[in-house]
């Protein structure tokens, strides 16, 4: 019998069985919706991380004070001490071939030009920190050396490319970023702003490209972005803030290869230990530890979802046997007809296998409906992972469900096929 | 003239029954029909006719003894051989009709088609055809349930002939019938024999065995002319 013949008994038992298909759809229907979310999640992170390593460079360390509040939990001494610019300094020095060491300095400032007055993140940089994450389009110029070696009061402001689409979910979004309107709606180039207690020249602009187009958007992490840079030893001497004068916040560092890592977390620990002594809390990170912890509730949820999917599916599974197995007992007789007038075993079992699959497929094509529905609405209302739902997700999940469908009719098919021909005839 | 279409020599069947040596249904068969036939094989229930039929229409296998078909020991062919054999070269007409309820007279005709293959329209043209020829095309998209029990053993006979068998087995054909029914279906059973089918037929009545042009007798598994 011919695939598209056995496609439509299938069809007609089907429709002569609504109830129970209806309830086997429904089952493998749950499965395939946690399976869709669940790829969406993973592709996501996959997404992200790859994103967030591309951005920061295939090597990349962080050395970071550890959490003093954690720190003295956990028993340490809590001394006070800072990274310096001087251990940025002398990690350049002694490891010339690492591809990037940027000192960073972070400080909540208030922003003031003119009516305008606003507390904005500004970020201490030296010309270091241009080598990785650099999205941005220039207008103007970036600090120089010179700036950094004569602390001068010049920074550069960080403008957001928007969307070129805004998502609907978006449009309920009331909250607008003071500052972001601030920059968009006034030439800032050439401009005097006042930064703390100091008057800055406003030397650059960067403007980050589109969101749907920056990598950054998806990549999600991170926290807070800064909306203005400033050279590195102007921010130490003149912006207030917790640190002393000599103290910096992180020291990012790109060895330039993912096999270097290790070998460099040793050694830059080393050098950094060698000049504080044993006093000094900090850390040295490696970034894809750091994604992978801050993925790591997004994991929790995902292995939730997904045990719960496989369990829908295994139901579903079940489900389609126990179908099959009563379809059989229920259809003896007919077994017995096929077999006399000329099906083989093998003819009965593909009746069957046909049938179970049918009832997968369809539940998963149900299941796919429902579930590209809802991962949509997830992404209305703001979820950035639902975003990254793929068409190539669906069919995997039909697939998943179809081969479920497959998998729990080999036992029916096969006790239907080996059923005595005689005996199914004489059944009543 | 006529040639040898079947030649079963010395066939036995015994059922295995627990705690006993088992149930013999068949003993030492030895019969031939010739092509053309009309044979019709007599005996009360229980004598073991049903039996014989199911294995001269490739549905069992003897316990012992050889089964030839045209010519060939199928005695000893596999499930899936013997399946091809059922399809090709035998048609089967039931007493309880044996159609299936949830197709229509017409896909009930096309389904040994289909298992042989025949491309669905072509299956489907044939199926008409058969239909026609047992009075019964205007009944063919009807269900099963919808057809009276005359009619639905003409469906089960033009399904016998589907895919145009060489033998045609009839375990009482007209056992769940009335008799105007009766004699519809034992006119037509004579006019395909008359077009030169080879009919077995099982039955109980002597009335009816009379109309073929052989009897056989079955007696607690023995047979005789």
């Amino acid at each position: 019998m011919s695939i598209l013949n056995l496609i439509k008994t299938a069809f007609v038992e089907i429709r002569n069985n609504k109830m129970r298909s209806f309830l086997t759809f429904f089952s493998i229907s749950i499965g395939v919706i946690s399976i869709m979310y669940t790829l969406t999640l993973i592709y996501s992170m996959n997404y992200r991380t790859r994103k967030a390593i591309e951005i920061s460079g295939p090597g990349r360390l962080n050395v970071e004070l550890k959490n003093r509040w954690r720190a003295q939990q956990e028993g340490e001494e809590v001394v006070n001490d800072f990274l310096t610019l001087d251990d940025a300094k002398s990690v350049r020095r002694n490891f010339p071939e690492l591809y990037m060491v940027a000192p960073i300095i972070t400080k909540w400032v208030r922003l003031s030009d003119e009516m305008f007055e606003q507390f904005v993140w500004v970020m201490g940089v030296d010309l270091e920190w241009v080598k990785r994450g650099w999205i941005y389009k220039m207008k103007g110029r970036f600090i120089n050396q010179y700036d950094i070696d004569n602390y001068a009061r010049v920074c550069v402001l960080i403008e957001k490319g928007g969307w070129i689409k805004k998502p609907r979910w978006l449009k309920f979004w009331k909250w607008k970023d003071r500052f972001q309107e601030y920059v968009k709606h006034n030439d800032m180039l050439g401009k005097t702003i006042a930064l703390g207690n100091s008057l800055y020249k406003v030397v650059g602009v960067l403007k980050e490209p589109p969101a749907e187009k920056n990598p950054k958007t998806f990549i999600g992490f991170g926290g807070w972005e800064p909306n203005i840079i400033v050279p590195i030893t102007t921010a130490q001497r003149f912006l207030s803030g917790w640190s002393n004068s000599a103290g910096i916040e992180k020291i990012y560092i790109d060895t330039g290869s993912p096999r270097t890592i290790e070998k460099y977390k040793r050694m830059v620990k080393q050098t950094i230990k060698s000049r504080h002594g044993t006093k000094l809390l900090f850390d040295v990170k490696d970034y894809r530890e750091v994604i992978k912890s801050q993925l790591a509730d997004k994991q929790r949820d995902m292995i939730t979802v997904l045990i719960i999917g496989i369990i829908a599916i295994l139901a579903g599974g079940i489900g389609i046997m126990n179908v099959s197995l009563a379809t059989i007992y229920s259809r003896i007789k007919e077994i017995g007809v096929r077999r006399a007038v000329g099906a083989r075993q093998i003819d009965i079992m593909a009746q069957f296998m046909v049938e179970a699959m049918m009832l997968g497929f369809m539940g998963g094509i149900a299941g796919v409906i429902i579930g590209f529905l809802g991962i949509k609405y997830l992404a209305l209302k703001g979820n950035m992972d639902m975003l990254m739902l793929r068409w190539w997700m669906s069919v995997i999940a039909v697939l998943a469900a179809t081969l479920t469908g497959f998998a729990a009719s080999l036992y029916p098919a096969k006790v239907a096929a080996r059923l005595d021909p005689i005996e199914a005839l004489r059944y009543e | 003239m006529l040639k040898k279409m079947i030649k079963c020599e010395n066939l036995t069947k015994i059922y295995p029954l627990k705690n006993s040596r088992g149930y013999p249904a068949l003993k030492n068969i030895n019969v031939d029909v010739k092509r053309g036939e009309f044979v019709s094989i007599c005996g009360p229930s229980g004598c073991g006719k049903s039996t014989l039929l199911n294995i001269l229409g490739f549905l069992d296998i003897p316990t012992k003894g050889q089964y030839y078909f045209k010519g060939k020991n199928v005695s000893g062919f596999t499930d899936a051989r013997r399946s091809l054999l059922r399809r090709r070269e035998v048609g089967f007409v039931f007493q309880s009709f044996n159609l299936l309820p949830r197709l229509s007279a017409l896909d009930n005709v096309k389904l040994p088609m289909l298992y042989n293959k025949t491309p669905n329209r072509e299956a489907g043209e044939k199926a008409i055809n058969l239909l026609r020829l047992f009075n019964l095309e205007k009944k063919a998209r009807n269900s099963i349930l919808e057809l009276s029990g005359g009619e639905r053993q003409r469906t089960a006979m033009a399904r016998a002939l589907a895919n145009s068998p060489d033998l045609l087995l009839a375990d009482e054909p007209t056992g769940n019938l009335d008799s105007v029914s009766s004699s519809e279906i034992m006119k037509e059973l004579k006019k395909l024999n008359q077009k030169g089918m080879t009919i077995i037929m099982v039955t109980h009545d002597v009335n009816l065995a009379s109309m073929t042009s052989r009897i056989l007798e079955m007696k607690d598994g023995w047979l005789r002319e």
